[in-house]
């Protein structure tokens, strides 16, 4: 059998493939040291982190066996959960990261705009690139620390902290999807004479709110899970808890509770997201791909794709009679189908 | 079918068949080398001018040249039109914006009919606002307000870059083969309500079209592109 392959792709490939080994191998001194990694982390794993010590989503009981809140008040919530250290310390992260992307992004949006190639003259977009390349490049754990050193202990300084940090990454993902989308509207737009911030409202944000919803969203996650690294230097959060338990005495397997509560908003977070998305991405009566499509390879998942047609054909006679022929028609079908007969009745 | 736009108001209005409206004076279009030289063209207010010629001859740069978005390689453009709002561009693409509504879409016209000064995100005011529904209602999209372009058909995606184009009340509509990929009868009633719009706005047409028949259909002058000059045909009326 003559396999043909792509010459280009093929030769592309090897040589990234290689540079990586050799990089690799350049910066590994000791191979030697992966022997026993495998039974340490098992070690670890299981005489430290499992299981996770779920006494996180509890309240403080105090010696006369009243309920207290992390920061001592008394616990007078009708859960017990919404006085732990898990529930507090991640509404504190919650609301830190809300406020941090939400004035990060409206910074970031005009930045990105001027930034962008397509909308801006290059000296502009090089000064407003050397801004946000500055803004990002100090990870969010140093400006943490930096503000830290200014403003003492607290959320204040992780906020400042995440708000420059999201200005600095949001703000590059922003102008790069704003120079991805079409240039016809714009390109209208300027022949109209609308003004620079016309455009960006009314034309690069409607055509890329798909991207800019997306890369809101991630950053609102991101600033969540970096709220668990803040803590480090005392930025508050769900963060300084986790910092208190890696810490002498050891309580790693409270950390890894807390790390499990924050892994589970990431995902409900990620879930929002793709709910929000579903309004500005393209919809349609597109079937989704079959798992075996995806997992199996291309010859196997062609085997098993004839023999469940084979099957669904049988299964298809066996149940003709009560098929309906004008079967329900999904929202979209619907709209589809309203529009076009609309179109047929002008 | 309903009167949409008034005609231009006077600040904007041009002389409809008597003042010059656009003068090209030994113009080379193209991008470094020139693709048509030597066009030297003066367009009275009123006409509808069609640029006509086979794919790749130089017909949409022709026309992105006179609405400002390339520099010529030689020669001037001069014209009295206003920089906000004078010029409507409908590109081969429509140039919509496809995740915005309908309404949205139109909006973005009737915006440059505000002061520049005017900040982008203030809503439009009441009159806009009914200029925008009348548009709507007069090209037979109004159902279809709230719709995202995006799940438009090709037809009603051209009625709504007509719709957005007219109600800026423009001097001069550039439209690159905005009757491209559309049935007979689209094409009809699309040019009837196109026709009937852009002669109660006075304003002058300029229009890409790769075939003769449509582009008799909407003009009375026909520029057409051969080698690398432009030609004139004479009056179609």
């Amino acid at each position: 059998m003559v396999i043909s392959i792509n010459k280009k792709l093929f030769f592309t490939g090897t040589i990234l493939l290689v540079l990586t080994m050799v990089f690799l191998d350049d910066l590994v001194e000791d191979w030697g040291q992966i022997e026993d990694a495998p039974e340490k982390l098992q070690t670890f794993f299981s005489e430290d982190l499992w299981p996770p010590d779920w006494s996180v989503l509890e309240a403080e009981v105090w010696v006369d066996g009243s309920l207290h809140k992390p920061n001592g008040d008394i616990c007078d919530e009708s859960f017990e959960l919404f006085c732990s250290k898990a529930w507090t310390g991640m509404v504190v992260t919650l609301k830190m990261a809300f406020i941090a992307t939400l004035i990060g992004f409206i910074i970031s949006i005009p930045l990105a705009s001027i930034a962008a190639n397509n909308l801006a003259p290059l000296p502009i977009n090089l000064a407003a690139r050397i801004i946000l390349a500055g803004l990002r490049s100090l990870p969010s754990i140093i400006w943490a620390l930096l503000f830290a050193i200014a403003i003492g202990f607290g959320p204040l300084p992780g906020i400042l902290a995440m708000t420059l940090y999201t200005i600095g990454y949001l703000g590059k993902l922003q102008y790069e999807s704003m120079e991805g989308i079409a240039n016809s509207p714009l390109e209208s737009g300027m022949a109209m004479g609308l003004t620079h911030s016309e455009r960006l409202f009314h034309i690069v944000i409607p055509e890329s709110s798909n991207h800019l919803i997306s890369q809101l969203l991630f950053m609102f996650e991101y600033n969540v899970r970096h709220g668990a690294v803040l803590g480090l230097v005392g930025a508050g959060g769900i963060g300084m808890y986790i910092d208190n338990y890696i810490n002498p005495p050891f309580d790693y397997d409270r950390a890894f509770a807390l790390l499990i509560v924050v892994f589970v908003v990431v995902v409900v977070i990620d879930l929002i997201s793709m709910f929000i998305r579903s309004f500005v991405t393209e919809e349609g009566d597109v079937k989704r791909p079959k798992w075996w499509t995806i997992l199996l390879p291309a010859g196997m998942a062609m085997e098993y794709y004839n023999q469940k047609d084979v099957e669904d054909e049988s299964e298809a006679e066996t149940e003709a009679i009560e098929v309906d022929i004008n079967p329900p028609l999904s929202h979209h079908a619907q709209q589809v189908k309203k529009l076009s007969n609309l179109e047929e009745s002008e | 079918m309903q009167d949409v736009n008034s005609p231009l108001n006077d600040e904007k209005k041009a002389d409809i068949g008597t003042s010059k409206i656009l003068n090209l004076k030994n113009l080379s279009i193209g991008y470094k080398e020139p693709l048509v030289s030597k066009i030297n063209k003066e367009i009275i207010a009123g006409e509808s001018i069609a640029i006509v010629g086979p794919s790749g001859i130089g017909k949409t740069t022709l026309l992105r040249t006179i609405a400002g978005l390339i520099i010529p390689v030689s020669g001037e453009i001069s014209h009295t039109i206003p920089k906000r709002g004078g010029i409507g561009y409908i590109p081969q693409k429509l140039g919509l914006i496809r995740h915005s509504s309908v309404r949205n879409n139109i909006a973005l016209g009737a915006r440059t009919r505000r002061s520049r000064w005017y900040p982008a995100l203030f809503p439009l005011d009441r009159s806009l606002k009914n200029d925008i529904e009348d548009a709507m209602e007069s090209l037979n999209i109004k159902e279809l307000a709230d719709e995202p372009v995006r799940i438009l058909s090709g037809g009603q995606q051209r009625r709504v870059a007509i719709a957005r184009t007219l109600i800026q009340r423009p001097q001069l509509i550039l439209a690159d083969e905005f009757l491209g990929e559309l049935d007979s009868e689209n094409i009809k009633s699309i040019v009837k309500a196109t026709k009937k719009i852009i002669e109660e706005i006075g304003a002058t047409l300029i229009m890409v079209e790769h075939n003769e028949e449509r582009a008799l259909q909407m003009a009375d002058r026909i520029w057409r592109i051969k080698g690398n000059e432009l030609i004139e045909d004479g009056d179609f009326d």
